[in-house]
């Protein structure tokens, strides 16, 4: 019981960062501010699901596997946010700012 | 001491040989290490045996050794360059040689063996220096051995270079460097468990033999790359050590801006003050830059943009994070997990005076 309780807390946690960074992605004026919230998708977002996925499954193989993805997605989100940035700041595309309105 | 000399003289002499048509002063790095000793008697035999002239003790020191880390770096530096000149004095009593010993790179970011190459032949170019001898348990960085690349980059530069010999070496070297055993049996051990993990550790034999050949091609193909540098058992077990205190950190801090950062995307007028800024990090070594830098990237609010050496161009996106950068704790946990806790209590990038907004000269306050 107690355990279904975690795992709906957890994919609540999940689905919510995943939705504030499908907002933000929207919102937000540029692609350095943009890059900044597709890393909560990945690290919130993907996390807390993962996490639910791991209590709902139990003790498994699976769930070591759970963990093995949440490592990769660790590791590869930050290099793919680093390579988008890199590439926009070396064509010379200029970070927004307030004034800029 | 005597004992030192007694091996050397041979082949210091079959070097010298070698190198018959070359003349002028012999150039030696130096830095903390076992064979120090050993190495300066035999810088001045060769030199005296050539008739050289002169030897150049010089340390190779990074910039932020003697720029934000504490004095007491630049002074032990000064001291073992005393303690070198001693010895050179010891084993050239008549003083028939000239003896001289400086501080290089100190202006300058030694990031990996091609660097020390770089200062290195500098230094040589400018007092007409073409021979080196390398201390061979010389190793500035103190974690991953250098010479071997650094040796070869300083031939390719057309410099005569030599590794005084140091019996006590010898052997543990050449076992793993020569053959790569350690390093491919670490992988193949690495690579298998890898396997049997992700099999659940069934262990039936078409699990073992699949297992085993494919950590057998892994290991063959990747012992040279992935493992490039001498192992070090212990220093990776405390490092592994530290980052498993260093995770759950990094979680909090992921935490927390993540919820900053969701408080500004949500909110109606949304609050944000995008700047780029720059901070001269202290961490070196391509590791601890990598981690960094990957690090302020996953916390929402902050972005890696540039890494060049240790400056790091980075997008914040509220002032919270930038402030949270400024001060530094990422860096300071990266400098925990890989370089214990001594270093990481070096001063915040705000009291260094190195970090600024870019656009923006006189906000830096």
């Amino acid at each position: 019981m107690l355990v279904s309780v975690a795992i709906v807390v957890f994919l609540a946690g999940g689905v919510f960062f995943t939705f504030v960074s499908a907002v933000g992605v929207l919102r937000l004026p540029d692609v350095y501010t943009r890059a900044h919230t597709a890393s909560q998708t990945d690290t919130l977002g993907a996390g807390l699901t993962l996490v639910a996925v791991a209590l709902a499954l139990g003790l498994e193989t699976t769930t070591i596997k759970t963990f093995l993805l949440l490592i990769f997605i660790f590791i590869t989100n930050p290099t793919a946010a680093h390579a988008i940035a890199r590439a926009a700041y070396e064509e010379g595309i200029e970070p927004w700012e307030e004034t800029d309105d | 001491m005597a004992d030192h000399e007694s091996a050397p003289v041979g082949d210091a002499d079959a070097d010298a040989d070698a190198d018959a048509d070359s003349d002028g002063p012999i150039l030696v790095p130096v830095g903390e290490s076992v064979s120090l000793r050993t190495t300066v008697a035999h810088a001045i035999d060769v030199a005296s045996d050539g008739d050289r002239g002169g030897v150049h003790f010089v340390a190779p020191v990074p910039l932020h050794d003697i720029d934000d880390v504490d004095p007491s770096v630049r002074e032990a530096t000064q001291e073992l360059l005393e303690r070198v000149e001693a010895w050179a004095a010891e084993d050239d009593p008549e003083g028939a040689l000239t003896v001289e010993t400086a501080i290089i790179g100190a202006d300058e970011y030694l990031f990996g063996p091609d660097d020390y190459a770089a200062v290195l032949a500098a230094y040589a170019d400018e007092h007409g220096i073409d021979r080196l001898v390398i201390d061979p348990e010389y190793n500035p960085r103190g974690n991953a051995s250098i010479i071997q690349s650094m040796e070869a980059e300083l031939a390719s530069l057309g410099f005569a270079v030599e590794e005084a010999p140091f019996a006590r070496r010898v052997r543990r070297g050449r076992f793993l460097q020569r053959g790569g055993r350690a390093q491919f049996l670490t992988l193949f051990g690495v690579s298998f468990l890898f396997y049997q993990l992700l099999g659940g550790f069934a262990m039936t034999r078409f699990d073992l033999l699949t297992g085993a050949a494919s950590a057998v091609i892994v290991s063959a193909m990747l012992y040279r790359v992935s493992l490039g540098d001498r192992l070090r058992v212990a220093a990776l077990a405390r490092r592994s050590a530290r980052l498993v205190l260093f995770v759950p950190y990094l979680l909090y801090e992921i935490i927390v801006s993540n919820l900053l950062v969701s408080y500004a995307i949500l909110h109606p007028k949304l609050p944000i003050e995008p700047r780029m800024t720059e901070v001269r990090t202290a961490v070196w070594g391509s590791m601890p830059i990598t981690t960094l830098a990957n690090s302020i990237t996953l916390t929402p609010g902050t972005l890696s943009v540039l890494v060049d050496g240790r400056i790091f161009t980075v997008h914040t996106l509220v002032p919270t994070a930038r402030e949270g950068l400024f001060d530094g704790s990422l860096e300071r946990a990266v400098r925990f997990v890989f370089y214990g806790r001594a270093a990481a209590g070096i001063a915040t990038p705000r009291e260094r005076g190195d970090c600024r907004i870019l656009g923006e000269e006189d906000e830096t306050e």
